[in-house]
């Protein structure tokens, strides 16, 4: 029996498999597809099997069947062997398209079964047909069972045809059942649409899309609901059908809006709500790409939402920075703006449309863009290194907005000119190797290293702009990376000092590249580090080099670079800096020579005190063959030990002294030992010794003059300090104490010394003797010179003062000129007759005076010498007449001042000197007067003014002096003059010649004020001029002694003017007058030249 | 003999205080404020010239992107820097790419200091909202870039003058 089964099932086996062959899926579909379950009624007709005897049997009879439908059974009368003999055929997905299982349920009747007693034989196979099942190989299950059997197959999660066979052995005869083809995708609900998104037409309206999962689809209906609620409890619902698509009116800018879709299939199964979809409408542009080339007009059309934007206020940026001119801009309608521009040159570039808003530009995130295609220039440059790992790093430039992707092939044994030579002909392109991308991939990027390169390829590099579909790309650059090396920087620097003024340098070239190197060395002193000038020696093609110095012993830092040397290539970062070794064959000869400041601080402990040396520079080794690197300063106090302090060359060195006896010793220092001869300083604070006896200190303009002396019988100082401030360092400008203290040393021999430097004069010098056990008592003396600005400045002063005064002469002279013009001359009154107007309350003594003075001016020989001769005598006045000249005396003490004296006296800072102008040709003619008047005061200064007038107008100026004794008296002279013409017959041009010298007291003004206002007299001398002929020195040398026998003096009287009482006194040898009061106080003679 | 039975309640009271010693604030503080100048100072140089001064992108429009979000402790700051980040990961590689690392370690740190005050670090939430803004905006990164980089400067600013909130949860 056992036998008879598997005979049946392989016989059975090979049937489906030779049928699966010849079938083609669309063959039998045979069930219904009904509650996401598929249902078949499969019955088949069993013939009973004949045995022979004797063994032999017929072959078995086959079967038929026959698939009914599953959902409305008819069976059959006419064939009561298939009514019994009926199988129930299910099929369902077993999970997300996890397997798919079938059921196969005999349907025999109860009667048959129980008279035969015999169970059908049933073996179900199925078979998988999917495109991916195909590729891979079938997928099949193959099961069996008594009355029942339940197979499943695996689906692997793809939709799949399943091919069902079914076949029944009852009696040793075996039916099969007709090919049964079971689609999964009609097993479950269909997948929920995909790819949601919306389209704005011109009109503004929404269109809103989707897709299905598979473009074979069933759906035929579908469902959109969409909600601008955050919470989703409102959707508004729109139905489809038979298309993917629906517009959207009534939708609100700003808003954030939900959509859903779900569609149904053709058996009325509703897939799953998609995906929520959000979108907030604000600004759509039309296109949102556009692919243009250079020089096409481009129109680009934006639609605002928000209905309270109108077009008419739309603004167009280009690239978010240009805005576009109106004029290329177009309504379309109340909601939609257009812009049509020119892009000349290819590239990527973006358009927003955005809103007005007062002085700004409302935008939004979206923006349009321009492809425009071909090649732009992108300015890539790249520097490579030649290392243990080969790179290159590419810079370029591009457009802010574009996102770009660098992309490089490379051709192996050929020279990049050659390439470009063969640019865009296919053997190029075919050359080329498979095109790779920077490894940064595309984006806002503006460099990129390239790795794993070959140094002797050529490589072509460009630049593409992302979404530009590859037509928008930069121009093409070819670089062989060995051309673009920047070497590494070269090492093991070494540099040496050389006592011949040599700066010696070797360095090590880096290994790659291989090529030859040319170099630069630069240098740079450390010495005065604030001044880092570097110099720069090369090209060198050596890897050394030798300097000449300017001095020796100094160190340097040097840093050196390298590049290619013939060919192109970049130079190398400089290389780590370093400082060069001073060369010494011995040590120091000698420590360098220092001072001291002691600084006490008030505040803190006053046990210790800051002490700083001063480390006079440079710092000299004194031997050219050794130099110094450093300071040894070397401590000693009383009672304690010996210590040191190692330093570099530093310039002052600070310790704490403890008021006990300190000695400092400073030593010079370099690799090969210590100075041997030092100086020392040792610090007492005990009194000190007096030996400077005198300590003076004279300032010039550029130059301080020191000198002093020591007291006798005291030691011999070995050596002196002088020490100062600098006063052209500002002390503000943190210049410590430290920094401004000058000094400097002298021999003990020295007693004097010049300084010649900018000094502000007012400097305090110290002086220092210093013995061998400590220092003297310090001597002090300040420097005093005038500020030279001060002296311009009183200089400047007394000009102004002089124009001042001048002026003030010139004003009044003018006031009284109008004042006095009309008065007339009392003399010529008859009424004043005889009366004496110098003393108001002495009239009776003016009067009987009147005959001796006539009107006659004081007419004196043009350009005449006058002698004044002042004679102070305590006699009164006395006025002398003689026959042929009229000789003034004035007595006043015992003085007698000559006018030598008074002109001495002239260059006093106080006193006045009026030039006497030359006569000019129109004033020649005119007189010549010189006035001497002398005031006497307590003040023994005497104010000497000579004036010359040309002009009797001009004489009115010079006797307005601002004394009203003078003053008072000149206008009578005028009047004289005026009056009284001393005609000269021999030289009628020459009217007549005053000279006048006013000798003013310090106190003048206040006396002017006095006297005009009490009417107290004043003293008033007259001098005693000698007039003297100057127009031909030989005629005056012919008549010297005439002259002598007959000297013309005009003598002064001494008398006061407005004398008082006491005062008035008359020479018994001279005859006494009185002046009247508005009469000339000078009286002459007219003389006439011999 | 009173003397083991007096120590141990002291050192359990000393352990208790040493315990209950906050974490020095100040260290944070000093930590935060560098990092937050500095990205003010990036992002300053990238949104140079980007656009012209005269535009302005309206932050109402866009709730997604985090503006002007109250500072009220460490988990509130955290969160919106989570929100930035998400936003600049999105966007293309180049001058934000060292934005989004720096704002990556401040991210770091104010976790850290989360954890050391025992505060509850919340998980990322799924706000699809912003995934959909994200994606609807991706193919305008410049602009969106802008905007972001526009609002963490101004939360970074607000940061550097709320930094006493970093005491707190």
């Amino acid at each position: 029996m056992t036998r008879f089964i598997m005979l049946a099932l392989l016989v059975n086996f090979i049937t489906i498999s030779q049928g699966l062959s010849a079938l083609s899926p669309s063959d039998g579909q045979g069930g219904v597809y009904e509650d996401l379950k598929w249902k078949a009624l499969l019955c088949c007709e069993l013939p009973f099997a004949q045995t022979l005897d004797g063994g032999l049997s017929e072959p078995p009879p086959v079967g038929q069947c026959q698939l009914l439908n599953a959902t409305k059974p008819e069976f059959s009368n006419t064939s009561p062997t298939l009514f019994g003999n009926c199988l129930d055929i299910l099929c369902w997905l077993e999970g997300e398209r996890t397997n798919l299982i079938c059921n196969a349920k005999s349907h025999r009747a109860a009667a048959a079964t129980s008279l035969l007693n015999i169970r059908p034989q049933l073996v179900v196979q199925m078979n998988v047909r999917s495109d991916e099942i195909m590729s891979t190989g079938s997928h099949a299950a193959q099961c069996a069972g008594e009355e029942t059997v339940m197979c499943s197959v695996s689906l692997h999660g793809n939709d799949a045809t399943v091919l069902l066979t079914i076949s029944i052995t009852l009696n040793e005869t075996t039916a099969l059942s007709p090919k049964m083809q079971v689609s999964t995708h009609h097993l479950r609900r269909p997948d929920a649409p995909v790819n949601l998104h919306y389209n704005v037409t011109t009109e503004g309206e929404v269109i809103f899309r989707w897709s299905d999962t598979q473009p074979d689809s069933y759906a035929v209906n579908y469902e959109i609901r969409y909600s601008s609620n955050s919470s989703l409890q409102q959707w508004e619902m729109v139905k489809v059908k038979g298309r993917s698509w629906v517009p959207l009116n009534d939708l609100s800018s700003a808003i954030r809006y939900t959509v859903q879709v779900r569609c149904q299939s053709h058996f009325s199964y509703w897939s799953e709500w998609s995906q929520p979809f959000y979108f907030t409408l604000d600004v759509s542009y039309i296109p949102a790409e556009v692919f243009t080339a250079p020089g096409s007009e481009v129109t680009v059309s934006a639609v605002f939402h928000n209905r309270s934007w109108s077009a008419s206020k739309a603004v167009w940026m280009l690239n978010g920075q240009v805005k576009i001119p109106e004029s290329h801009y177009r309504v379309i309608n109340e909601q939609v703006s257009a812009v049509t521009v020119t892009v000349d040159e290819p590239g990527f570039d973006t358009l927003m449309c955005c809103h007005q808003w007062g002085e700004r530009f409302k935008c939004f995130i979206a923006y349009a863009k321009i492809y425009t295609q071909g090649m732009f220039n992108a300015d890539i440059t790249c520097q490579s290194k030649n290392s243990e790992e080969d790179t290159m790093r590419c810079e370029w430039n591009k457009s802010t907005w574009a996102q770009v992707r660098l992309l490089y092939s490379s051709r192996r044994y050929t020279m990049c000119e050659t390439i470009s030579e063969m640019e865009g002909s296919e053997e190029a392109e075919e050359s080329m190797s498979l095109v790779k991308e920077c490894p940064s991939g595309p984006g806002d990027h503006r460099e990129c290293t390239l790795r794993n390169l070959s140094m002797f390829s050529c490589y072509k590099i460009w630049l593409e702009v992302e979404g530009g579909r590859g037509k928008v790309r930069s121009f093409p650059v070819y670089v062989a990376p060995i051309d673009v090396v920047k070497p590494s920087s070269p090492t093991d620097l070494e540099a040496t000092t050389l006592p011949n003024k040599t700066l010696s340098v070797s360095w090590k070239r880096p290994n790659l590249p291989v090529y030859d190197m040319q170099y630069e060395l630069r240098f740079v002193a450390l010495r005065g580090m604030a001044n880092t000038q570097w110099k720069v020696m090369g090209p060198l093609l050596e890897p050394n080099a030798e300097i000449l110095l300017e001095e020796s012993c100094v160190q340097f830092n040097v840093e050196v670079r390298c590049r290619r040397l013939n060919g192109s290539g970049y130079w190398s970062d400089w290389s780590m800096s370093y400082t060069s070794v001073v060369y010494n064959r011995k040590a120091p000869e000698m420590g360098p020579d220092f001072w001291r400041i002691i600084q006490e601080d008030p505040l803190r402990n006053v046990t210790n005190t800051n002490v700083t040396l001063i480390i006079k520079q440079p710092i000299l080794a004194g031997d050219p063959y050794s130099c110094v690197e450093g300071l040894v300063f070397e401590h000693q106090a009383s009672g304690r030990a010996v210590w040191s302090n190692e330093t570099t060359l530093v310039q002052f060195h600070s310790f704490q002294w403890r008021k006990e006896a300190h000695t400092v010793t400073v030593m010079s220092r370099n690799a090969l030992g210590i100075s041997t001869r030092n100086r020392n300083i040792t610090l007492f604070h005990q009194p000190k010794r007096r030996v400077v006896r005198s300590f003076s200190v004279v300032a010039n303009a550029s130059c301080v003059h020191l000198s002093w002396s020591l007291l006798p019988d005291h030691p011999v100082p070995q050596s002196f300090v002088i020490e100062w401030l600098d006063l052209n360092k500002d002390p503000e400008q943190d210049m410590s104490l430290i920094e401004r203290l000058q000094w400097v040393r002298v021999q003990s021999t020295a007693r004097d010394l010049s300084l010649c430097r900018r000094f502000y004069g007012s400097e305090e010098f110290t002086l220092y003797p210093v013995f061998v056990d400590g220092e003297g008592e310090p001597v002090r003396y300040t420097a005093t010179r005038g500020n030279p600005a001060a002296y311009i400045l009183l200089l400047i002063i007394a000009f102004l003062s002089m124009v001042l005064f001048v002026t003030l002469l010139i004003s009044q002279n003018q006031m009284r000129k109008l004042m006095w013009k009309d008065v007339p001359n009392p003399n010529n009154c008859s009424w004043a007759k005889g009366m004496d107007f110098r003393q108001i309350d002495t009239m009776e003594n003016l009067f009987p005076h009147s005959e001796g003075l006539t009107a006659c001016p004081l007419l004196l020989v043009s350009e005449s010498i006058c002698e004044v001769e002042i004679i102070e005598k305590p006699h009164p006045v006395t006025l002398e007449h003689e026959k042929d000249n009229v000789v003034l005396t004035y007595n006043s003490g015992d003085k007698t001042t000559t006018s030598s004296a008074l002109l001495a006296d002239s260059s006093e800072p106080l006193s006045l000197e009026a030039s006497t102008a030359a006569p000019t040709p129109e004033t020649s003619g005119q007189s010549s007067v010189t006035y001497s008047t002398i005031l006497l005061s307590d003040q023994p200064s005497l104010l000497r003014k000579q004036q010359e007038s040309l002009s009797s107008s001009s004489d009115e100026g010079n006797f307005s002096a601002n004394n009203s004794d003078i003053s008072g008296s000149f206008p009578g002279g005028l009047w004289d003059l005026e009056n009284h013409v001393c005609s000269d017959s021999a030289n009628p041009r020459h009217s007549s010649s005053y000279n006048s010298v006013e000798e003013f007291s310090d106190t003048s003004d206040q006396d002017y004020e006095a006297s005009e206002n009490t009417g107290v007299a004043k003293d008033l001398y007259y001098l005693e001029v000698n007039e003297e002929e100057d127009e031909d020195e030989e005629e005056i040398k012919e008549t010297q002694g005439e002259q002598e026998k007959n000297e013309i003096v005009v003598r002064v009287d001494a008398r006061p003017l407005l004398e008082s009482k006491d005062s008035t006194s008359v020479d018994s040898n001279n005859i006494s007058h009185s002046i009247p009061l508005y009469l000339p106080q000078f009286r002459t003679e007219c003389i006439n030249p011999p | 003999m009173y003397f083991p039975a007096l120590l141990y309640p002291c050192i359990l009271g000393m352990l208790g205080l040493v315990h209950a010693i906050p974490v020095h604030q100040d260290s944070l503080k000093n930590l935060v404020k560098p990092q937050a100048e500095t990205i003010i100072l990036r992002i300053k140089d990238h949104n140079k010239l980007k656009l012209s001064p005269k535009i302005f992108i309206d932050p109402e429009l866009y709730p997604e992107v985090p503006a002007d979000k109250p500072i009220q402790g460490l988990g509130s700051i955290v969160d919106t820097l989570t929100t930035f980040q998400k936003i600049l990961q999105k966007l293309p590689n180049g001058n934000v790419s060292q934005i989004s690392t720096d704002l990556f370690t401040l991210l770091g740190n104010l976790k850290d200091r989360m954890k050391s005050l025992r505060c509850t670090l919340k998980e990322p939430a799924n706000d699809r909202s912003l995934d959909a803004f994200l994606e609807n905006n991706a193919t305008h990164p410049i602009t969106l870039g802008f905007l972001a980089l526009d609002r963490l400067k101004q939360f970074m600013q607000k940061l550097i003058i709320n930094l006493d909130h970093l005491k707190s949860c």
